[in-house]
């Protein structure tokens, strides 16, 4: 997956305005960058390496043009190298083009290409489209027919943008890729997501699949794919552009961490009613499932796995899916609610998982924190997680809020007894998650493991879920081997791996039988040598068998899941931190992951 | 006004506020229900100041992560005190930050924006440092000050005589020359305090003050809370300028006089509110109580079936189970007090360290986290240290230290 950047009408500042927006959607990429503006020719600029870089190389160069496109790149075909870099250019060089997303028959396009007598000068499937809209414009179409023409020989999922010289117009189309443009007074914008230019308006219009818009400095023009005008609404989003800053945090990781009582307040705000043990959620209506079958990827994953239980406990059926899986071997839906769990609610895999349900009739749900997103307007209801922007690569805040979330789906949509427990139990999340941070040693735990030759990561029932992203965020951001296992799984395998030099994160919380059973767990781990460090609440006696214990505060066991992973995430930030990782942005992941 | 940029100090503990500085330094303690340091950011927004640099320390992770980047549109920019060597050197590490004249406020004291106001505007016509000087009946806690011309031809710190009735607001006005002062001023017991540098300015040339009216409340200690809570609920200064989603607090303008519920909480309709009381975000309020006059509950604070609540102040997510009465009450976040806790309030000696003070008006101080298991009593003027669990039917008294458990 890239970002993508237009502007027209900022006159002089139309390259600081793309650089911005492009450092502000480099969390969807950054392993090499570019910029086109138009003039009566046009003027390009591209580098591997991150933003930095493309400034950098951007501070001998004379650059101007009225309008201008932009792009971050996370590489899918070639190698980050500059010729690789977007925006890439026809034969003439008098047009640009930034695209988001994979072209699937690029190869036949590109032979096509090559023996009519174009040249090529990367990798890339982007490439292909320049020179389709060069032939275009060479057979006498506009700009704007070029590129409609173009992009019928398209097959995959692209958001592009395009300039052409001696054009202040940018031209842009969409499929299965987000784009959303940005409409104030005098400027036009367009992005892959809102934060791009978020800092020069906040009314929205998001564009459909299939849609092209032409945009310039008195507005906008958006159209199907036959021509024919599209009425759009605009929208305004609501959250303040300098939430994406790092407010005194080194990185950005450690400051959504911290974000998590106030996200967890944001998200369960106006929703709950302790007194009454009710759950209002306003998108839902009288939704009430007889079956649910989760789909989701990486950490909403995980979130989903522990959704799965809350239903199941609420007597639901309750599955769970990986959605790239689901989407090409699609199991029987029945009657179930077919969930798609969804941060950026651009997922593709979760998107193409989504649609396959619905193809076959059945009633789709998004759990995400995009409004306006493509998961949230296409599934028929949207459950808003509200953690606000969340810039760090690794999922922390929009853990816990899904999980929250997801408690009060269930809440909200089956009748379970102990609903008031519960709905206390959240309430409670926020101060309890602030206990965690305020009095948490995980930075000398990491400090004991920081060299250790793997970290494995254990739980039963609902800590399950958490012993998965433990394991997933060390190595998001650490780099190294790490794997989360069900506490009865490991002696059926794992435990061959387990030595003195491979840390075991037990988390048991409450006394009950599963906290007796992971206790009985950790003591084969214990037998083998291996450090046990326990993410505990106390009440069993696992500290008995532990190196180290992660305490945190006794409450409802949902909650505690929510509170282990916090002891896990801070453990996870402090060893890549000892390991100087590049947290916010680690090697080769992006945050969204919109091409499949 | 010319001067945009303010420098506020908030990288104190405040020690003299323990025990309720366990997890947080003084400018994030509540007046009323939200942070002191959020009613000294609005009087600066409000004297059009269009950026703040927060030097912070002391527990710094509290204040970056409530305010975090912006506050009402301006934006905020977090320093590092990493040793807290006094105010004089606290400003120093604001200095790469600034490059133009600034204002510099301390961030611990509710401040009124007309103080604000009058120090830039005196700066400007004079030309010279200035500091915002109140008249004051009591000035041995502060900073006396003698005025002569509007120049400040005397500062006393904590004087022993009762000769002065001006004090030193902690409100400035410097040059971004104020740096190299603070540097060559010698240091004072390894510490660098602003006055030091201020009185050296004094004797060099001239030092302006200004002579103010306005809000501007101080706690010294926990109970000074009650006072100060009292103060901004008869100013009605509750509402924040704050357009942050997740900490906007809405007001219900319908309900009586001086009553100021949050849209997000939840009150039972036969729960009783006697203002001045303010509610805040995601608060519950059961059947029966009766909370108010002088009560304030932070955000997400439960109040269970018939509570009393009165002259109180309630930090964030405390909650009180049924049948509980506080009265000239402060507690912490995260406080749990089981159903028929008792806190009957009055006037009592408090023992701080060495030092008693003497007839103050305080039921119970209760610190982060303390959990009092149920029907447990408090003498007037208890302190309870964070984290302290106090057993069933418990009469607590005196200090009881962090961590404590306490049985009967």
């Amino acid at each position: 997956m890239c970002g993508i950047i237009g502007a027209v009408g900022r006159g002089d500042e139309t390259l600081d305005t793309l650089v911005h927006g492009l450092s502000k959607l480099e969390y969807r990429g950054y392993d090499s960058a570019g910029v086109a503006l138009t003039g009566d020719r046009l003027d390009v600029c591209k580098q591997s390496g991150e933003i930095a870089d493309l400034r950098a190389a951007l501070e001998s160069r004379e650059m101007r043009g009225a309008a201008g496109i932009g792009h971050t790149r996370w590489s899918t075909h070639g190698p980050p190298t500059d010729a690789n870099a977007h925006p890439h250019l026809d034969c003439t060089g008098d047009v640009a083009v930034v695209h988001n997303g994979i072209i699937e028959n690029y190869q036949e396009l590109r032979d096509r290409l090559v023996s009519a007598g174009h040249g090529f000068k990367s990798d890339t499937d982007t490439e292909v489209v320049p020179h389709l809209i060069e032939d275009a414009l060479a057979d006498g179409a506009d700009p704007e027919a070029a590129l409609r023409e173009a992009v019928a020989h398209l097959e995959g999922s692209y958001a592009i943008a395009m300039v052409v010289a001696g054009e202040d117009t940018v031209y842009a189309a969409r499929n299965d890729s987000p784009l959303v443009l940005g409409v104030s007074e005098d400027a036009t914008y367009l992005a892959s997501d809102v934060p791009a230019f978020r800092d020069f308006t906040d009314r929205v219009v998001y564009l459909a699949d299939g849609e092209f818009a032409t945009l310039s400095a008195d507005g906008y023009r958006v159209s199907d794919v036959d021509g024919n005008p599209v009425e759009k609404t605009i929208d305004t989003v609501d959250w303040d552009p300098e939430e994406t800053g790092k407010s005194g945090y080194d990185h950005y990781m450690l400051k959504e961490i911290h974000e998590q009582p106030r996200a967890l307040r944001q998200c369960l705000r106006g929703r709950v009613d302790e007194m009454s043990g009710t759950v209002d959620i306003e998108d839902l209506g009288d939704l009430s499932p007889t079956a649910v079958q989760f789909v989701a990827c990486g950490t909403s994953y995980h979130a989903a796995l522990y959704g799965e239980q809350l239903f199941r406990e609420a007597g639901i059926p309750a599955q769970t899916f990986l959605a790239s899986e689901y989407a090409t071997a699609v199991p029987p839906i029945g009657d179930a609610l077919v969930v798609g769990v969804t941060q950026s609610g651009e997922t593709a895999d979760t998107l193409s998982a989504l649609r396959e349900a619905r193809k076959r009739g059945a009633r789709t749900l998004a759990v995400t924190n995009t409004v306006g997103s493509t998961a949230a307007r296409e599934c028929d209801h949207a459950l808003y997680i509200r953690a606000g922007p969340e810039i760090g690569v690794a999922a922390s805040k929009t853990f816990a809020t899904q999980l929250a979330a997801l408690n009060l789906l269930a809440l909200g949509t089956t009748r379970a007894d102990g609903a008031r427990a519960a709905i206390a139990a959240l309430r409670d999340l926020p101060g309890n998650v602030q206990s965690v941070l305020d009095s948490s040693n995980a930075g000398s735990v990491a400090e004991t493991y920081v060299d250790a030759g793997a970290y494995f990561f254990i739980g039963r029932g609902a800590q399950f879920p958490v012993a998965l992203e433990g394991a997933l965020k060390m190595k998001e951001i650490s780099y190294k081997h790490a794997e989360g296992f069900a506490a009865g799984e490991l002696k059926h395998g794992p435990l061959a791996l387990v030595t003195e030099d491979t840390p075991v994160f037990a988390v048991v919380t409450g006394d009950g039988e599963m906290a007796t059973k992971t206790v009985g767990n950790v003591k084969e781990v214990e037998a083998r040598d291996a450090p046990v460090v326990a993410v505990t609440d106390g009440q069993s006696d696992v500290e008995r068998y532990a190196d180290h214990v992660l305490e945190i505060p006794e409450t409802h066991p949902r909650a505690a899941a929510v509170l282990a992973n916090v002891q896990l995430q801070l453990v996870s930030y402090h060893v890549a931190n000892e390991l100087g990782r590049s947290i916010d942005k680690p090697r080769n992941l992006a945050k969204s992951v919109t091409v499949e | 006004m010319s001067i945009d940029t303010a420098v506020v100090l908030a990288a104190g503990e405040g020690t003299r506020l323990r025990p309720l500085t366990h997890n947080r330094p003084k400018p994030m303690l509540p007046a009323a229900n939200r942070p002191i340091l959020g009613y000294v950011f609005d009087a600066l927004v409000a004297a059009d100041v269009e950026r703040i640099v927060v030097v912070v320390g002391y527990e710094r992770d509290r204040v970056q992560d409530y305010f975090g980047p912006t506050y009402a549109g301006v934006e905020l920019e977090y320093v590092v005190q990493h040793k807290q060597l006094g105010s004089g050197h606290a400003l120093l590490q604001a200095r790469t930050a600034v490059d133009g004249p600034m204002l510099v406020v301390n961030g611990d004291r509710v401040i009124d924006t007309s103080i604000v106001r009058d120090v830039a505007t005196e700066f400007e016509s004079a030309g010279a440092p200035t500091m915002a000087v109140l008249e004051r009946p009591e000035t041995a806690q502060y900073g006396a000050v003698v005025l002569h011309d509007g120049d400040v031809v005397e500062l006393v710190e904590k004087p022993e005589s009762d000769e002065y009735r001006l004090i030193n607001a902690g409100v400035y006005a410097f040059e971004p020359s104020m740096f190299a002062a603070i540097d060559d001023t010698p240091r004072q017991a390894g510490e660098l305090a602003l006055t030091e540098t201020i009185t050296r300015l004094m004797d060099q040339g001239r030092v302006r003050g200004v002579r103010t009216e306005g809000m501007w409340v101080d706690a010294t200690y926990p109970w000074d809370l009650l006072a100060v809570s009292d103060e901004v609920l008869a100013r009605g200064h509750v509402e924040s300028r704050r357009a942050r989603p997740g900490e906007r607090a809405e007001y219900d303008l319908d309900r009586a006089d001086r009553v100021w519920v949050d849209t997000d909480a939840t009150v039972h309709e036969s729960a009783v509110l006697q203002g001045p009381v303010v509610v805040g975000p995601d608060c519950e309020v059961g059947p029966g109580a009766v909370v108010g006059p002088n009560a304030a509950l932070g955000q997400n604070v439960t109040v269970g079936a018939n509570v009393t609540v009165r002259r109180s102040v309630l930090d964030a997510d405390t909650r009180i189970e049924a049948g509980s009465t506080l009265i000239d009450t402060v507690t912490g976040q995260d406080v749990r007090l089981g159903a028929g806790t008792v806190v009957p309030g009055g006037p009592a000696d408090v023992r701080v360290g060495r030092e008693v003070f003497e007839g103050q008006r305080l039921g119970a101080v209760l610190a982060d986290r303390v959990v009092a298991e149920g029907a447990a009593s408090f003498a007037p003027g208890t302190l309870v240290g964070p984290r302290a669990r106090i057993g069933t039917a418990v009469r607590a008294s005196g200090t009881v230290g962090e961590g404590a458990e306490v049985v009967r």
